[in-house]
């Protein structure tokens, strides 16, 4: 705030933005809450934990889709957190400055590809790999969803990374050579401990993605709403919260509780979502970053 | 305070039978026609001499002389360097262990502190090894934080974070991490620069104390202080060594025309 000045403009632009922002959240949790009322009034929070979906018969049990929702997301964080901090690690400490920016470039074109096209390649491509691989029926799963997910997911998660660890002054890599510290000593005791605010906001950034990501997700997972058996058999097809919202809301007829119901699904993700940016800001807060 | 360094040197002399083989070679300082060229300038040119093996060597000349990159080439944090530097005979290029362990041995400070995020206790054990870190630790810490003049100020705070203490406590932090190490060379890079002169005063005082066990070399723009600090002086200009002589005999007798007109007017035209 210092170095902008202290002037009441600032002030004034800085609360409006506030505002704005705040209005933005509370409207959207009061068109969701308000959409899904009829929902909630009807069933209360036992949705949570029941397990048919069957809207013509009046069964709305969430709980298959929670479940592959946080499946999706447990694989795509699995696979994206320890790709993406190797690569930042390696194209910030190890490969020649040249190369990073052509890196990063890659990243975000990777991150500007629509969403619909990683769909396309995982249902071309992934699913019948895996087909073949684990001698599925079709190769629709948790599994795929995930790993399309975390294809999408790296890039935002490297470029945090990378950023965090080029935020590291040199001087204290420098210092850190001057009293014999080796790469893997400076690795483990300098940079990622610095750079773990960064990594850490970007795995909050590509969890909030994973959980939010409607359209790839919905053409891999197989829209199977049941609760897979065993929970951890993530080879099975599934269902996610977005899945189901994008697959069914043509379908719901406007005011009826079928589309209370899924405005239910949506502001369940809505609410965890925000959980988890605010997570991602009070470590941020915590850790001074 | 004696106790204290004898305790010292026998916690890190017990830390590792190859380093105590290492250290007792460890004394001279000899560097022989060492060249640096970056981006096709060149910043050192045949640069030779040998540091005693104790006392300060106060390394002076106008900016862009070469000074702070010759420390570079000492830690070999820049290795593009041609010639020989040497430790006791033995090429600092090959040296048993590694540029790792070989950077143990050399303390180096620069004109910035740079303080880990973390507590002052935490700091000073930085560059201490698991194997290193013993039930003896303590004594060691408070050793070498004496030894920085910095113990008095920090005793009863050590698990403070270190980015709470003033720059001229953190350099003096920087200056005890790196004693802690028990090194065999200190080189400086300008640890005074933009201290308070109390601050400049204490650390000029534990150089002098350090200097009385083992060699010295203190890149200065201060005139002031590198008489202070006495010793043998070089004088550098565009990257070669243009005059060294004792503290006394260059600041009272300069031998070169190059010097007088540095000391004259603190700049130098000798490209």
């Amino acid at each position: 705030m210092k170095h902008m000045g202290n002037t009441p403009l600032v002030y004034l632009l800085i609360i409006t933005g506030c505002v704005l922002a705040i209005s933005c959240i509370s409207v959207l949790l009061w068109f969701l809450g308000d959409a899904s009322w009829q929902f909630w009034q009807a069933f209360g929070l036992s949705p949570l934990w029941a397990d048919e979906w069957y809207p013509y018969e009046s069964l709305y049990g969430l709980l298959p889709a929670i479940i592959g929702s946080f499946w999706v997301m447990i694989i795509a964080m699995m696979i994206a957190v320890p790709c993406g901090l190797s690569a930042a690690i390696v194209s910030s400490e190890i490969l020649p400055l040249s190369w990073q920016s052509w890196i990063r470039m890659g990243m975000e074109i990777l991150a500007g590809i629509p969403s619909v096209v990683y769909g396309l390649i995982g249902l071309w491509v992934l699913l019948p790999w895996l087909q073949n691989i684990f001698d599925l029926l079709t190769g629709h799963s948790l599994l795929a969803a995930g790993m399309i997910l975390s294809l999408m997911i790296l890039p935002t998660m490297m470029v945090m990374a990378q950023d965090a660890l080029r935020l590291i002054p040199l001087e204290q890599r420098e210092t850190a050579m001057s009293l014999g510290l080796n790469w893997n000593q400076r690795l483990c005791r300098i940079l990622l401990p610095q750079a773990w605010p960064g990594i850490r906001s970007g795995i909050l950034l590509g969890l909030g993605r994973a959980l939010g990501e409607t359209m790839a997700v919905m053409l891999v997972v197989g829209s199977l709403d049941r609760v897979p058996q065993p929970i951890y058999n993530i080879l099975e097809p599934a269902q996610t919260l977005t899945s189901r919202i994008g697959r069914e809301m043509g379908e719901a007829a406007f005011g009826s509780m079928h589309f209370s119901a899924l405005m239910a699904c949506g502001l369940v993700l809505a609410a965890t979502a925000i959980f988890l940016s605010l997570l991602s800001q009070q470590h941020r807060g915590r850790l001074n970053v | 305070m004696n106790t204290l360094q004898k305790n010292m040197c026998l916690e890190v002399k017990s830390a590792s039978e190859e380093a105590i083989n290492q250290d007792s070679v460890l004394n001279d300082v000899e560097l022989a026609h060492v060249s640096l060229t970056l981006s096709g300038k060149h910043i050192l040119k045949n640069i030779s001499f040998a540091l005693p093996n104790r006392g300060i060597t106060s390394l002076i000349g106008p900016s862009g002389a070469g000074k702070s990159s010759l420390l570079r080439c000492l830690t070999l944090l820049c290795d593009h360097w041609q010639g020989d530097i040497s430790i006791q005979g033995s090429s600092i290029r090959r040296w048993s262990g590694g540029e790792d362990h070989l950077r143990r041995h050399i303390g180096l400070i620069a004109q910035k502190p740079s303080v880990f995020p973390t507590s002052i206790y935490e700091n000073v054990i930085f560059g201490l090894s698991r194997k290193e870190r013993g039930k003896d630790q303590s004594i060691c810490i408070e050793a070498s934080l004496r030894m920085a003049a910095l113990w008095d100020e920090v005793h009863d705070r050590l698990h403070t974070p270190a980015n709470n203490l003033s720059i001229g406590q953190q350099q003096r932090l920087c200056l005890a991490r790196a004693l802690i190490l028990k090194p065999k060379v200190l080189l400086l890079d300008e640890p005074t620069a933009s201290l308070d002169p109390r601050s400049k005063q204490l650390i000029e005082i534990s150089l002098h104390d350090l200097a009385k066990d083992m060699p010295l070399l203190c890149v200065t723009h201060d005139l002031e202080q590198a008489q202070r600090l006495q010793g043998q002086v070089i004088f550098m200009c565009d990257g070669k060594i243009i005059e060294k002589a004792t503290a006394k005999d260059f600041f009272q007798h300069p031998s070169r025309i190059e010097s007088r007109e540095f000391l004259r007017w603190s700049v130098c035209d000798c490209g």
